[in-house]
């Protein structure tokens, strides 16, 4: 063990920022802020055609997209000043998805969400603008500030207990969205809890799967040809997988259920590197599918809808029906940016566009070229988050950071595929893209602790406690006594 | 920091990203179906944004009868916007209505995307649209329909409710598709009318609506002995010559099956004569059927039935429902439950349903010497977008063309024989031979039965197949068999001249 016993700070001395050029970071959002201005520039054309005005190259709202790359520059700015040798891809990542998702709902009517700010009344694109601003402050800030994570790991009972009494408010004062409890009201502002919950997961999960990991790999039982952990280590997959239930059964959020568990399997696979456990955890996942479908309507409903939703395509297959033909409507090449999504009786054909259906609205207007793109954006995402995980400096935070790019990964998969019936459509949100502040906020968080984790300079992991060593010996277990 | 037990966590991050990105190539892959592979046909769905919106502003196409007579097209009202009407009401349940309120139905739905000028199925083409997008101009439709004897069958189903289904048994075209009651088309396109006329027809009796020729399933009593004749003697369970002892004793007491009696006894006349094939079709001897149902297996007049469409969608320019031999399920193969319900199906009571094209297709069928064609209604598609000749396709062969015959001759018998003219007076044509078959479809109870007739005419070189049904229109040779006689004799005397 090399751990110093120096101290950990959770907020880093501003004073001790020492400059430091990330050329390869500018290069890239050069790129991003002109794909953003050319995309803007179609836009603009295509809406001054559809309104019969001049057809100029000028961008679609000028005052918005540069607010939008000031603050890329900004956040830019920010990482440089702090000197951090910390990831260079990906702001400039999520900052094109990000673009993207402001260029859509510049496109999108604007009367879709409006809130009502000190006398004013802002529409979609310039309420999804400041949630982008914040998101980019979110992330900027955790990714400069965050230089210790002993307030992470240390405390990761008193996370799962924050975690799992948000989850019981949602349950207790959820408002329903669609059928599903999915947001709370918190004075003016409402939230989605469920968007902050999936971080709080990961903590806990890396820091009880680092602890135990030694536990989980030996020590076992055998039941038939699996070999299983002793009982009191598979408590927290039963746990887990009824926590997964429950947000089935009692908020009816099916997206969410999902990735949290799909998510979980994938840590303890990491952390183990045993197959058995994810045997284990698809079987349960299949009685719970199983069990869901026979007692719960909605969930009969959604599977009935992915394997025909023809049959009732006016009726309870109508979102995905219309999801399915603005794909094909795309084509390869797209209609082009604002030339898409012809409105019958002056409304959009997926009432849902903005929120779980973005990637439709894209795969129409940016054809299958623009949905492959932003796939492999996603991907680019996925590979330096893992990147930073394989190259961490302990277990901890090794989980930690796998945990984070799974959340946005799996996530982003399950709208795709669900937009594209690959399978059933369950409503979360498209990381960066999706209209809605809780999204873009907790996946700001996300990236921030990325950043922050892939700083090579950073001071090493603090000691194992000593209790869980402690543990570890009255357990028998062998490893306990090699550290 | 121990390497040795660092190790597994990197290689499981690999893995768990290597499936992630099998995952997102899935994606891609879906993308690439709905976007590429499904794309032309999803773009031109009736209920697509794209095609509901690009119908508004266009000229929808026009559609055409067999000699150019105009069945439906656009007039401009006082706005300038294009509104539909068409030729006669004898059309509503068949070409059905473009309504900019209530949308499209029948054949204007099912064509929707080529009157809209939508129908270019050509990629290339909807990519030079994309890239210069132009007006569209709407494709016009041919049709094999004869706009005069569709009317002339209309006119004769009357008040009653019915259908009519005429088609060449050479080509599969068909000449006239009639439904009863019918309905004011262009009231409801026209917009000024609109909302009334939908309102008013939807809430008239008889469901105008309803296509009873393609959608209409109905009991089809003695037209079915014909699929049980091809059932039999295609299988060669029977043959021409079969007789059944048993038969002239049933028919005073009834055929004892399974503890049940199947009755008959409308042909005292044959007294204690046993009746070989041609004469039982002209008596349309119930008992002699039912034994040859036995005689040929459920699983036999399941399958010969299916060939000739039985059991699935027919394949045609509109929906069809699809007629059952039986409602399945059953052990005693085929799909029947027992001995009994195939006893009854094989002479078309029990669960049988048909469609009147369905039955239209099985005189077809005997008609073309066991081939049958695939019904077609639109025989050109001519516009902007695509110009398209549908030629006359084999859908399949049925039976050979020695049974087809040995069929069609007891068919002759049955309209021209001294005993089967009791059975089907008024199909003979005059001058004409001519081949069929009624039914007296029971529906229980005291309720009318149905009238039916399915036949063909020249019988010794068919050109028009005919299927008949008269909703209560009591015995098949009441209504159904001379409305048949005189339509087939109206085509080839007159009309196809």
């Amino acid at each position: 063990m090399n751990a110093g016993a120096r101290p950990a700070r959770a907020i880093g001395a501003i004073g001790r920022m020492r400059p430091r050029a990330r050329r390869r970071e500018s290069g890239l959002l050069i790129v991003v802020a002109l794909v953003l201005v050319a995309g803007s520039i179609s836009l603009g054309a295509t809406q001054r055609e559809l309104a019969g005005q001049k057809v100029s190259l000028l961008p679609a709202d000028v005052g918005q997209l540069s607010i939008y790359l000031a603050a890329l520059l900004l956040a830019h700015l920010a990482l440089i000043l702090a000197g951090r040798r910390s990831d260079q891809v990906l702001l400039p990542t999520i900052g094109l998805l990000g673009g993207i998702s402001l260029l859509l709902m510049e496109r999108l009517p604007q009367a879709l969400v409006t809130q009502s700010l000190v006398g004013r009344t802002f529409g979609l694109a310039s309420i999804q603008l400041g949630w982008l601003l914040l998101a980019l402050g979110v992330v900027t800030v955790s990714a400069i500030a965050v230089r210790s994570d002993a307030w992470l790991r240390r405390y990761k009972y008193t996370w799962a207990a924050a975690g799992i009494g948000l989850l019981l408010l949602t349950f207790l004062f959820g408002n329903e969205v669609n059928g599903a409890l999915l947001t709370i009201q918190i004075g003016p502002f409402s939230g989605q809890p469920t968007e902050l919950i999936k971080v709080i997961l990961v903590i806990f999960l890396a820091g009880y799967l680092s602890e135990f990991r030694p536990l989980l790999v030996d020590a076992s039982m055998r039941l038939g040809p699996l070999r299983l952990p002793p009982l009191p280590y598979l408590l927290p997959m039963l746990a887990m997988w009824a926590i997964a239930l429950g947000i089935v059964v009692v908020q009816r959020d099916l997206g969410a259920a999902l990735l949290f568990f799909a998510v979980f399997l994938a840590l303890v696979y990491i952390a183990t590197a045993r197959t058995s456990y994810v045997v284990i955890g698809l079987l349960l996942f299949v009685a719970g599918s199983v069990l869901a479908y026979h007692l719960f309507g909605t969930v009969r409903d959604r599977v009935d809808i992915w394997i025909n939703p023809f049959v009732d395509a006016s009726g309870k297959g109508y979102q995905v029906v219309q999801s399915l033909y603005a794909f094909a409507r795309g084509g390869i090449i797209g209609t082009g940016l604002g030339a898409g999504l012809p409105l019958v009786a002056g409304h959009l054909p997926i009432p849902a566009i903005h929120t779980d259906f973005p990637l439709a609205a894209l795969g129409e207007e940016l054809g299958l070229i623009g949905v492959v793109a932003i796939l492999g954006l996603y991907l680019v995402v996925i590979e330096r988050g893992l990147r930073v995980a394989i190259s961490a400096a302990d277990e901890f935070r090794s989980l930690l950071a796998a945990g984070l790019t799974l959340v946005v990964g799996v996530q982003a998969f399950i709208i795709a595929a669900g937009n594209l019936k690959l399978i059933p459509l369950t409503g979360v949100t498209l990381p960066f893209i999706s209209y809605g502040g809780s999204s873009l906020l907790a996946n700001g968080v996300v990236i921030g602790l990325l950043l922050a984790l892939s700083d090579r300079g950073v001071e090493p992991p603090p000691a194992p406690r000593p209790d869980s060593r402690r543990r570890a010996r009255f357990l028998g277990a062998a490893r306990g006594s090699a550290r | 920091m121990n390497h040795r037990e660092r190790a597994p966590i990197g290689r499981g991050i690999a893995r768990v990203g290597l499936i992630l990105s099998l995952l997102f190539g899935l994606i891609a892959v879906g993308a690439g179906y709905w976007q590429v592979v499904r794309a032309s046909e999803l773009s031109r769905a009736a209920d697509n944004p794209l095609v509901i919106a690009t119908a508004r502003d266009v000229v929808r196409g026009r559609i055409l009868d067999r000699s150019g007579a105009i069945l439906a097209t656009s007039r401009n009202d006082r706005n300038g916007e294009p509104y539909r009407v068409y030729a006669d009401r004898s059309l509503a349940p068949l070409i059905g209505y473009a309504s900019p309120v209530y949308g499209t139905a029948g054949l204007e739905r099912a064509y929707n995307a080529e009157l809209a000028g939508l129908g270019s199925g050509n990629s290339l083409d909807d990519l030079l649209y994309k890239l210069a997008p132009r007006r569209r101009q709407g494709d016009q439709l041919t049709l094999s329909l004869s706009l005069k004897l569709q009317e002339a069958a209309v006119k004769a189903l009357g008040t009653d409710r019915g259908a009519v289904v005429m088609l060449d048994p050479r080509t599969g075209q068909v000449l006239a598709m009639a439904s009863t009651p019918v309905f004011d088309a262009g009231a409801i396109a026209n917009p000024l009318t609109a909302q009334a006329a939908f309102t008013r027809t939807s809430a008239a009796a008889g469901q105008p609506f309803l296509n009873r020729a393609t959608m209409g399933l109905y009991v089809p009593g003695s037209v079915f002995k014909i699929v049980t004749s091809i059932a039999a003697l295609g299988s060669g369970a029977i043959s021409p010559a079969t007789t059944y002892p048993q038969q002239p004793a049933a028919e005073q007491t009834g055929l004892l099956v399974s503890g049940f009696r199947v009755r008959d006894g409308h042909h005292d006349f044959t007294g204690s004569q046993a009746l070989n094939y041609d004469q039982a079709l002209a008596v349309s001897c119930n008992i002699y059927f039912a034994l040859t149902g036995l005689r040929t297996g459920g699983a036999a007049l399941a399958d010969w039935a299916a060939r000739t469409g039985f059991g699935g969608a027919i394949p045609f320019d509109l929906p069809t429902a699809s007629s059952q031999v039986t409602n399945g399920g059953g052990s005693f193969g085929g799909g029947f439950s027992d001995a009994v319900e195939l006893a009854n199906a094989a002479y078309g009571q029990a669960e049988t349903l048909v469609t009147p094209l369905q039955m239209g297709l099985v005189a077809a069928s005997v008609a073309n010497g066991g081939v049958l064609m695939k019904p077609e209604l639109v025989t050109a598609i001519n516009g902007p977008s695509r110009t398209e000749t549908v030629a006359p396709q084999v859908w399949r062969t049925v039976m050979s063309p020695g049974v087809a015959d040995t069929i069609g001759q007891a068919m002759q018998l049955a309209v021209e024989s001294d005993w089967g003219q009791i059975f089907t007076t008024g199909a003979a044509i005059p001058g004409i031979p001519t081949a069929g078959k009624t039914g007296t479809a029971q529906l229980g109870g005291s309720a009318e039965p149905n009238s039916w007739f399915i036949g063909y005419a020249p019988a010794d070189h068919p050109t028009v197949a005919i299927a008949v049904i008269v909703e209560g229109g009591g015995h098949g040779s009441a209504r159904a068999a001379p409305i048949a006689g005189a339509l087939m004799g109206l085509w080839l005397k007159t009309l196809n001249r």
